[in-house]
């Protein structure tokens, strides 16, 4: 399970981007959130998505995935828009597996959680191979074989994070979104959730928002930085922390690198 | 200060059901047993309240749910008109009812007609209680359920429902113990003073605790019939302080 960032960064090697937002816009309540967007997703690794607070970043994971869809402009995954996604905005957020900043687990066992976002047939059927499968990629097996059919809520917060994520691996994402999925979890809980999403995201793209510019560090093959709502800068990890080129980024990492110094 | 207010206002409402008891225990439970016998309008009024819940509950679930899905765009001037509606008096739904039903669909006195129009009373406030439960369904359970793909229908069928049973269970109790406690709509519609059993179909005319009460306070010629009328609002008062404390010990487990 322990695999090194380095391990996990490896080149992206398909020059095509699996998502490509373009002119990307979003209004609430006549406040402009997103103002013409435009990024590359490439087909796998971590891409960390950072700003500050209110930047937006959230809401552009919502946006991907359609839980807000008042936007206007365009998003592809692959050569689909998601707007005319085969099977409508429900299948889209089936292959865009979200994790959230709080770990949402529903009353009930870690089984019932853990098959909460399959079919009612296919429930009924799954093997346990299969339960095996998606709780050992989020690192869980071990920890809960044994008391699979006890309340989920007495799980800790990590491990009730680590069934989220295996709850949406259970749907066999194509991308997995990920909201600052360590903010309320201690440093150890922080840790594995790191070293768990670096492990799968050396099968599996994963858009990572966090406002921790350390963790972007550690996890990041490719950074994105949106400020204000607009898209600054979107460089590879080594290139965005060592030779930004814009004066914003820079600003924002000067500033974030002194308050951590002090 | 606030206390003391709180204490003077809920004075009444302790006190009601206590000069119920009283007076009761004191007199004795007057002809319960014999020819005034309370079985009838028991059982007529449980009827009658089941009846309108059962066909209040699916349509002010609906409408709950509707509201929750589309709260922000449509939800405000619906809770308006829902209010309005909660703040008709019960008498007016009762004159509509034995125009409509009684009168014209010659449906004449019966159980139908009354718990229908019954089941119009309650429908604002069993709504309301309904979306009251639905509210206080986390958000974070909704958005988590539909970012794993299940569609409106799932989130509440298998989120919504099963999160805010209590709160659903609660808003129904209350809902009954209003319907248990209004006389004015069934006077019209539904009750007779006496001389009916468990009534033989859905058309049949019943008697109920509330216009028991009511009958015999208003026409009883003996101290009797007082005391009947006493204990047949103890009985009442029973069902009703029962109904709400299920329903208030739910709510604050739902709470929790």
């Amino acid at each position: 399970m322990k695999v090194s960032p380095q391990e996990s960064r490896q080149p992206v090697s398909s020059p095509a981007p699996l998502l490509k937002v373009r002119n990307l816009c979003l209004e609430l309540e006549g406040r402009s959130i997103l103002d013409q967007v435009r990024l590359d997703l490439p087909c796998r690794g971590v891409t960390a998505l950072i700003g500050p607070s209110g930047a937006g970043k959230s809401s552009l994971l919502r946006c991907l995935n359609l839980l807000c869809d008042h936007w206007q402009g365009e998003i592809v995954i692959g050569e689909r828009s998601v707007r005319k996604w085969p099977g409508g905005a429900d299948a889209l957020r089936r292959h865009l597996g979200l994790i959230g900043q709080k770990p949402v687990v529903f009353p009930g066992s870690i089984r019932r959680n853990l098959l909460f976002g399959l079919g009612r047939r296919e429930r009924k059927v799954v093997p346990l191979s299969r339960i095996e499968k998606g709780l050992s990629s989020a690192g869980l097996w071990e920890e809960v074989r044994d008391r699979l059919d006890s309340s989920a809520g007495g799980l800790s917060l990590g491990q009730q994070q680590r069934l989220c994520i295996a709850r949406a691996l259970m749907l066999q994402p194509g991308l997995l979104l990920v909201d600052e999925p360590t903010s309320s979890l201690d440093p150890q809980g922080c840790h594995i959730i790191e070293e768990t999403l670096l492990a799968l995201a050396r099968h599996l793209p994963v858009l990572w928002v966090t406002h921790d510019l350390a963790q972007a560090q550690r996890v990041a093959d490719q950074v994105i930085f949106i400020c204000q709502g607009s898209l600054v800068e979107q460089a590879p990890a080594m290139e965005f922390f060592t030779r930004p080129k814009r004066l914003e980024t820079r600003e924002f990492l000067r500033w974030n690198v002194c308050e951590c110094d002090g | 200060m606030l206390k003391f207010v709180v204490v003077i206002l809920a004075l009444p409402a302790v006190m009601l059901p206590v000069a119920t008891f009283g007076y009761v225990l004191v007199r004795g439970w007057a002809g319960m047993t014999e020819a005034y016998g309370l079985m009838d309008q028991v059982t007529g009024s449980l009827l009658l309240a089941g009846l309108a819940c059962a066909l209040s509950s699916p349509v002010s679930l609906g409408m709950a749910v509707w509201l929750c899905i589309h709260g922000k765009r449509a939800g405000s001037s619906w809770l308006l008109q829902l209010q309005l509606l909660h703040g008709i008096p019960p008498l007016v739904y009762g004159l509509c009812g034995m125009v409509l039903l009684v009168q014209w669909l010659h449906w004449g006195v019966s159980l139908m007609a009354g718990a229908i129009v019954l089941a119009v009373v309650v429908l604002p406030q069993m709504t309301l209680n309904y979306l009251a439960a639905l509210q206080r369904i986390p958000r974070e359970w909704t958005e988590a359920a539909r970012s794993l793909g299940l569609g409106t229908a799932q989130v509440v069928l298998r989120v919504w429902l099963p999160g805010a049973w209590r709160g659903l269970v609660t808003g129904l109790l209350l809902s009954l113990a209003r319907t248990l406690a209004e006389t004015a709509p069934i006077l019209f519609t539904a009750a007779v003073f006496s001389g009916v059993g468990w009534p033989g179909s859905l058309l049949s005319p019943v008697t109920t605790l509330q216009t028991h009460i009511f009958y015999l306070a208003q026409e009883g010629i003996d101290d009797r019939a007082i005391d009947t009328a006493w204990s047949a609002a103890s009985v009442l008062v029973l069902l009703v302080l029962g109904g709400s404390l299920i329903a208030q010990w739910l709510r604050a487990r739902s709470l929790r």
